[in-house]
């Protein structure tokens, strides 16, 4: 099966200077922002067995997150997936990372 | 209430010619009477929007009306086992399969399987996908003995049915007539959204290889040993589009 061996190499080898030439930016384009979700407007990483999207209880939760366009996160106006600005009252900022302020009092 | 009575509670819920539990009483400690068929009819009926909700396309071919008595007729004898509705209909395929109702609709099972790997990788765990440059960093020569593993949202449907094409003929405005040929589908993630994509033939016993931990030469003749003549490139070239592919599980 030597023949196969060195056509699976050349086939795999093939596949990846087609996808190196043209690889997708798309998914790059949006970011998970968190502590921007208006309640119960969060977006979801759907782990394993879970249905969070639109979970989140408090406007501005920290632990939940929204799309944003990639650079925008980070900011006291971060700008969704559509366009639309989001202005952040009391100089809050998002955030790419889970953050401990605005958590819902009972958990 | 003590456990005799939650069973009795249950079936009488899910069987509509059940009696009330008669140890059901309200605010006042009369019988519970209609106040129970209410709870009952909200339960068929929140269960038959779920699946009317999340299994579009076999709603949209079946007729709103059939789907939903044909709903009906599952929820009660498959009441959900997790409370998790995201996980609700994973035997409507093979409930579709065997109602003698659907016999001229033979293909109505693999769809509403496709629908549900859809929702399936949609709740599937996130994954580091392998970037360009380790893969293309590996020596081809030990490209054969190599092994991947699959991101966790990836799903393979084998149909004997064109069941991508009848999907995008009830879900998308102008798509073409299903041609009647065998359809293989992969489903894969590469960034929030599930994306199908139609399969060569072999591809879904390469990618079942892959998963089930071979290395990339034994994937080959997996997939050689289905279609003569497997070229893997282009299924290797849509796993790596996809964002398919991952480091391997740590062999024990």
């Amino acid at each position: 099966m030597k023949t196969n061996k060195a056509v699976i190499a050349s086939a795999f080898v093939a596949a990846v200077s087609a996808t190196a030439a043209a690889t997708p930016a798309a998914a790059a384009d949006n970011v998970k922002c968190f502590g921007v979700s208006m309640a119960g407007e969060n977006d979801c990483a759907a782990g394993p067995g879970t249905t969070c999207a639109g979970t989140s209880k408090v406007d501005y939760q920290g632990n939940a997150w929204t799309l944003v366009q990639d650079g925008t996160c980070e900011t006291d106006s971060p700008v969704l997936a559509d366009g639309t600005e989001v202005m952040l009252p009391d100089g809050k900022m998002g955030s790419l990372e889970a953050l401990e302020r605005d958590l819902p009092m009972d958990s | 209430m003590s456990g005799t009575d939650q069973g009795l509670f249950r079936a009488a819920v899910m069987n509509p010619a059940a009696a009330v539990p008669s140890s059901l009483r309200d605010g006042s400690g009369r019988p519970a009477g209609r106040r129970f068929a209410v709870y009952r009819n909200n339960v068929a009926v929140s269960l038959t929007e779920a699946l009317a909700e999340d299994f579009p396309a076999c709603r949209a071919l079946l007729g709103d009306e059939t789907f939903r008595a044909m709903a009906g007729a599952y929820l009660r004898q498959h009441p959900p086992a997790s409370p998790l509705m995201a996980r609700y209909g994973a035997e409507l395929g093979a409930f579709m399969d065997a109602a003698p109702q659907l016999s001229r609709m033979r293909w109505i099972g693999d769809l509403a399987r496709f629908e549900f790997a859809l929702r399936d990788s949609y709740h599937a765990a996130d994954a580091t996908p392998l970037g360009a440059e380790t893969l293309a960093a590996i020596p081809p020569e030990s490209l054969p003995e190599r092994r991947f593993g699959l991101a966790p949202s990836v799903r393979v449907l084998r149909s004997d049915w064109p069941v991508l094409s009848i999907w995008r003929r009830a879900t998308e405005a102008g798509a073409p007539q299903a041609q009647p040929v065998p359809e293989d589908v992969l489903i894969a993630r590469p960034a929030y959204d599930p994306e199908p994509h139609l399969l060569g033939p072999g591809d879904a016993a390469f990618v079942d290889a892959l998963g089930a931990g071979a290395p990339l030469g034994e994937a080959a003749e997996a997939a050689l040993a289905v279609a003569g003549a497997h070229d893997a490139t282009a299924i290797l070239t849509l796993l790596i589009q996809t964002r398919s592919l991952t480091e391997p599980e740590p062999r024990p």
